[in-house]
């Protein structure tokens, strides 16, 4: 089991042709992705990478029914190319691409509600469910292995260093979700928590987290109301780093005191979520909650 | 997150049909005597920066007449306010206050959706009130696709009146057709003949829609750049941010690089910068080392690679051809694992820079090093 993605997801590649989008098309098969079709406007009928063309996404969707969407698209098309798969009925929809318009984001979440469609993203590597052999976007599968482990991140590289660390001391995982690195992102830790908390095969949740941002602040209710029971462990980043720029009045009345890694600190003590306090931490604390 | 300029903001407030104080920039004292000479009416003069809080600092100055206006710019320009240089002033009329407001367009990222903010307790003190008395701020969500609608501007006319909710209504097509990430005034002045006036704005762009906003390029050369080698990394898109320890970082990805900062920190170590690239190849790198060779304030340079796209061979010899064309005079450590590590680590042996495939082992050396030559 897994959550989000499995080996029924049929990904659509919206940008096929492009470089990036051709060898991650390869990638992403060669993993056991179902990836069947692609979409780029012009370019409908040919095959790339043996993966059927069309000319537009509501093509595509109906006529190979996609349930999944990755687009190697320009930041700035993107929002017209989300909505478009948005409005087809998909319903995993995966934005990896940073840059984005930050009103464009808003935007793009608020049709995924509207339309009961879950967006990843943007800014991430993607997912990956290393037990339904199933991976959208470009994190590098070999670090990663089946296992009792769900892993909810806000960063790439830093979750490829502690995951392969999990995965050197054969702790596997059963999906791993990038969920963005951006200060808008479709979908929380909180939410990813509640997947796993109903996910059979995940006995440990575990929250890479960073300073900013109220997520780990969330997640931490969810476990303290216990709607998630399961144990969750976690390890936030920059707890020494420098205190980026206030944004003004605003930025501190909005986030209501929220965000500092004493504010998340606090809020996973009461919830009783013990914290690794460097990456190399994580390993030990993973097996402590492992039968 | 480009942060205009009050006046800047104000003159986009003005094209939306906006209330904004007559007034004009002065670049020297002399300028703004003349400017203050043309006024006749009582003046404020406030510098331009990007941070705000500038009353609290007693960098807001009210003046009669052309002389104290003189004097008082002189001491202005002399003033670094939080560390900022003065080198623009504006010089407005004074408002004729009945009631000072505070109104804000933000985006609450917790709900993901735009956020409308009014309070009657606006002036210096709005933070502290509204965290003592929550109940004096009306917080009103706004869907993006729907905007405002007329149960928002209901409900600001119920609670203030209709101009105001004109006033908001105007500001928020300023918030969205400008791609905001903050607007604010405060205080936005109700006059004594109960017309609504900006004092003052904030107006923060977020970065990443600049390519469709042509004339915020044009104000944007208007902006004094803080730091020329973290605004040429932003042209990259890599983020390179100044500190105050002797030890320089060269790594990819936000969490990662925070992560290697923390780790620093534990074993008695200071970063004097990091520069996070993207996932880069063997010309990114390349660039990187000549970013970073302009930087100063280290004493060893860490590099951190996780090559799960790239190949560690072709990144390693990045590196070396770029220390082999320009040598730097501080210790190079090189952590490095992922694809063709091996290779990678063979390289860079030849060219005698020590190679680590664990990161605290690469974290112990550096601080090591970074002790012997502080």
């Amino acid at each position: 089991m897994s959550i989000l993605v499995s080996r029924d997801t049929r990904v659509l590649v919206v940008g096929i042709t492009g470089d990036a989008a051709q060898h991650h098309t390869r990638l992403m098969k060669e993993y056991g992705t179902h990836i069947v079709a692609g979409v780029r406007p012009g370019a409908g009928g040919q095959r790339v990478e043996g993966v059927p063309v069309f000319n537009t996404v509501l093509e595509a969707a109906s006529e190979r029914g996609c349930n999944a969407a990755i687009f190697f698209v320009p930041a700035k098309h993107m929002k017209a190319a989300a909505i478009e798969a948005i409005i087809a009925g998909i319903t995993l929809i995966v934005i990896v691409s940073e840059h984005i318009p930050l009103h464009d984001t808003l935007e793009i979440i608020a049709y995924a509600e509207k339309h009961g469609a879950t967006l990843i993203g943007p800014n991430t590597p993607g997912l990956i469910s290393p037990l339904e052999r199933c991976k959208i976007g470009f994190v590098p599968s070999q670090y990663y292995m089946p296992g009792p482990v769900g892993v909810a991140s806000r960063s790439g590289t830093l979750t490829y260093e502690i995951v392969s660390r999990l995965t050197l001391a054969g702790i596997g995982q059963t999906t791993c979700i990038g969920v963005g690195g951006d200060p808008a992102i479709g979908t929380s830790f909180a939410r990813v928590g509640l997947l796993f908390q109903e996910d059979p095969a995940t006995h440990v949740i575990l929250c890479i987290g960073e300073v900013g941002g109220s997520m780990e602040e969330d997640l931490a209710e969810l476990v303290y109301q216990k709607k998630i029971t399961k144990p969750v462990v976690s390890y936030i980043a920059g707890r020494t780093a420098p205190e980026g720029k206030k944004m003004g009045h605003a930025g501190a009345i909005i986030a209501g005191g929220r965000g500092s890694i004493k504010s998340k600190l606090k809020a996973f003590e009461e919830a009783n979520i013990p914290v690794a306090a460097i990456p190399g931490e994580v390993v030990p604390l993973v097996r402590k909650f492992l039968p | 997150m480009v942060k205009l300029r009050e006046y800047q903001a104000k003159e986009i407030f003005r094209r939306y049909g906006l209330m904004v104080p007559r007034g004009a920039i002065a670049r020297s004292p002399e300028e703004a005597k003349s400017i203050v000479s043309s006024m006749d009416c009582a003046v404020v003069m406030k510098p331009q920066l990007g941070v705000k809080k500038r009353g609290k600092a007693g960098a807001i100055a009210f003046v009669n007449g052309p002389e104290e206006a003189f004097r008082e710019a002189v001491r202005l320009f002399n003033m670094q306010v939080y560390g900022e240089e003065v080198t623009v002033l504006l010089a407005e009329e004074k408002l004729a206050i009945k009631k000072e407001l505070y109104v804000a367009i933000t985006i609450d990222y917790a709900a993901r959706t735009p956020v409308l903010m009014i309070s009657d307790a606006g002036g210096m003190d709005v933070e502290e009130i509204l965290a003592t008395f929550p109940e004096r701020l009306l917080k009103i969500p706004v869907s993006i696709i729907a905007g405002i609608n007329h149960e928002i501007t209901e409900r600001i006319t119920t609670k203030f009146d209709v101009s105001l909710s004109e006033v908001i209504s105007r500001l928020y097509r300023v918030f969205r057709d400008y791609d905001a990430e903050l607007l604010e005034i405060n205080p936005l002045i109700l006059t004594t003949n109960n017309e609504y006036w900006a004092a003052d704005a904030v107006l923060n762009i977020n970065e990443d829609s600049l390519f469709r906003h042509e004339d915020l390029l044009e104000m944007k050369k208007d902006i004094p750049v803080e730091d020329p080698l973290a605004e040429e990394a932003n042209q990259k898109s890599w983020t390179y941010i100044r500190l105050d320890g002797n030890i320089g970082i060269l790594s990819s990805g936000a969490g990662l690089t925070m992560a290697i900062l923390d780790l620093l920190h534990n074993a008695g170590g200071k970063a004097a910068n990091f520069l996070d690239t993207a996932q880069i190849d063997d010309a990114g790198i390349f660039d990187a080392f000549e970013l970073l060779s302009r930087a100063s304030g280290y004493s060893v340079l860490m590099v951190n690679i996780f090559a799960g796209l790239n190949r560690c061979d072709l990144l390693a010899e990045g590196i070396v051809r770029y220390l082999q064309k320009h040598p730097m005079d501080v210790p190079v450590v090189v952590r490095m694992i992922g694809n063709h590590e091996a290779e990678g680590h063979k390289i860079l042996k030849a060219a005698n820079i020590e190679p680590f495939s664990y990161l605290e082992d690469a974290i112990e050396r550096v601080v090591a090093l970074a002790e012997v030559s502080p």
